[in-house]
């Protein structure tokens, strides 16, 4: 995606994510450091709380119609939980919101996880930059689905 | 975009129809969409409850909506809540916080909640606001509750078109006085203490009623309720009272609310114009500077910047 096109996409309205650790996992430091980088970065940015289920996870992106949904687990738990909610996203035939996810991922996990389409998997250290470049491809393809259909 | 489906799930009050039509409703970019559905909604609306929340940052608005929102939910009426985030006014980014607040609240009560951004100078939250309440009108809620930011046009803006507005307040966070001198007593129609298991709330309760005694009157008797918003404590009081004051308003959107609701949305317009047409001259602000270094006093400086704008004298 060129850069000119992705701006003009998120002029009137800026990139709208919402960032959820959905389980057992009380390292919360790395969300807040998203979650100010990503305002910094002119997004609008929604927190899950505490322990969302997968359900209520989407339901919440479904009401705030996001474009992104940052998954976020440092408890070793991402295979199965980001599984699940990129299952019900399936279910739901919802396909114009982008699964992004971090944490503490190891790299043979990482394909595993892009075939469910979460991509990223960043870890610690990774530059911000990096990770905002990331979230502003995806939550342009995003956009673009929700702006060509339904 | 064909405009039919989303607008037979709007009325059909099916949720990712609501939720979408808010985003285009909020994205200037596809104004002839919004205008489209606003259009075909139109007939479906005018029957929402609009109840209003306002009051100083950290008084408890946002765990009181959720658990005042919980109460209506168990009477069996259909909600939803709208609320108001303040945008940084030098990234334009906006941390949606309201909702973590309430979101026990709406997982347990399947409420429809939905967050919008103030985008400060940008403006468009009047419209935005007014387009959204719209929207699950025709969707078929049976009220609104809208939480705002506490200042701005936008709040003013949407406190004109609430038919019922809550004033919180709170023990511990400043003076009732300065409240009355803000003209925010003047425009409530119920008024809260929150979090009275706090020292000092029942102080607060009757400072409120005695400045409200010095107020003049009108028909309705305006009542100060202590609420705990953690507990939900005396909740239920507040939602009577709320529904005694819905029971004397007007049930049907007359045309003096429509005319407000026109004249928001003119204003909105117009101050969008105003800066869209300054913006290739580099931004308002730069232009303004340029008034001040050449010496030109702000109502001259103002008389010719608007004037150059809209391109004509004024
Ligand atoms: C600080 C810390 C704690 C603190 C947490 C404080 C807090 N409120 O956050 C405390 C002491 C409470 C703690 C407790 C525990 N911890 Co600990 N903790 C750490 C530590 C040292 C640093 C985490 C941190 O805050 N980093 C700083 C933040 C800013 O970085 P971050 O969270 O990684 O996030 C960045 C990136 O990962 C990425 N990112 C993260 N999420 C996402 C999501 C998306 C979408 C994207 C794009 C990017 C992204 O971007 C972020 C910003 O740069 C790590 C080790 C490590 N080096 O990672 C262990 C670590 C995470 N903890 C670990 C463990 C085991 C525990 C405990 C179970 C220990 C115990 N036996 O008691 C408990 C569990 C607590 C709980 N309830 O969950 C293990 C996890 C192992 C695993 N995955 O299997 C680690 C990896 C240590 C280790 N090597 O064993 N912990
Ligand atoms: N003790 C007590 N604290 C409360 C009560 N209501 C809200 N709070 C706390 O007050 C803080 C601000 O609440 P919030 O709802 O975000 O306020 P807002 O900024 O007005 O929306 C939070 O820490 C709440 O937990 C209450 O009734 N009692
Ligand atoms: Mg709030």
């Amino acid at each position: 995606m060129a850069v000119g096109k992705s701006q003009s996409l998120f002029k009137e309205k800026p990139i709208k994510i919402l960032l959820a650790k959905p389980g057992i996992d009380g390292h919360d430091r790395g969300m807040f450091v998203l979650a100010k980088a990503f305002r910094d970065a002119g997004m609008d940015v929604l927190y899950a709380g505490l322990l969302p289920t997968p359900e209520e996870v989407i339901d919440t992106a479904v009401s705030e119609d996001v474009d992104v949904i940052a998954l976020s687990l440092l408890n070793g738990a991402h295979l199965t939980v980001f599984k699940k909610i990129s299952d019900l996203l399936k279910k739901r035939k919802i396909d114009d919101i982008a699964l992004v996810g971090g944490g503490t991922i190891p790299d043979s996990d990482k394909p595993k996880l892009e075939k469910m389409g979460i991509s990223g998997n960043y870890g610690p250290g990774t530059p911000l930059s990096t990770i905002i470049d990331h979230v502003t491809k995806r939550a342009s393809e995003a956009r673009l689905r929700k702006l060509g259909g339904r | 975009m064909n405009t039919d489906a989303i607008v037979k799930g709007i009325r059909g009050g099916d949720i990712p129809s609501v939720s979408r039509a808010i985003s285009i409703v909020e994205d200037r970019s596809q104004i002839s969409v919004s205008s489209e559905i606003m259009k075909k909604i139109y007939d479906r609306t005018g029957n929402i409850h609009i109840i209003g929340v306002t009051g100083p940052p950290g008084v408890g608005k946002s765990s009181m909506i959720g658990k005042l929102a919980s109460e209506i939910a168990l009477r069996g009426r259909k909600t939803s809540i709208i609320a108001v985030d303040a945008s940084s006014p030098f990234t334009g980014g906006t941390l949606l916080g309201n909702r973590v607040r309430m979101q026990e609240s709406i997982n347990r009560n399947s409420i429809y909640m939905r967050s919008l951004a103030s985008r400060g100078f940008k403006g468009g939250l009047s419209s935005a606001a007014l387009s959204t309440i719209r929207i699950l009108d025709a969707a078929g809620f049976d009220s609104v509750i809208v939480e705002t930011v506490g200042s701005g046009q936008a709040d003013i803006d949407i406190m004109k078109i609430a038919h019922t507005i809550i004033v919180l307040h709170a023990p511990g966070l400043g003076d009732i006085l300065q409240s009355i001198k803000a003209g925010i007593m003047e425009i409530g129609d119920i008024f809260v203490v929150n979090k009275i298991d706090r020292e000092g709330a029942f102080l607060a309760i009757k400072d409120i009623e005695d400045s409200l005694s010095m107020l003049p009157g009108g028909p309705w008797k305006r009542k100060v309720i202590g609420v705990n918003s953690l507990s939900g404590e005396n909740i239920d009081a507040l939602l009577d009272e709320i529904e005694r004051h819905r029971s004397l308003g007007k049930e049907n959107r007359g045309d003096g609310e429509a005319m407000q609701e026109m004249s928001i949305y003119i204003e909105d317009e117009l101050r969008r114009i105003i800066l869209e047409r300054s913006a290739p001259k580099g931004d308002l602000n730069r232009e303004m500077k340029r008034m001040m270094a050449k010496g030109i006093d702000p109502f001259n400086g103002a008389l010719k910047l608007v004037t150059s704008l809209v391109g004509s004298e004024i």
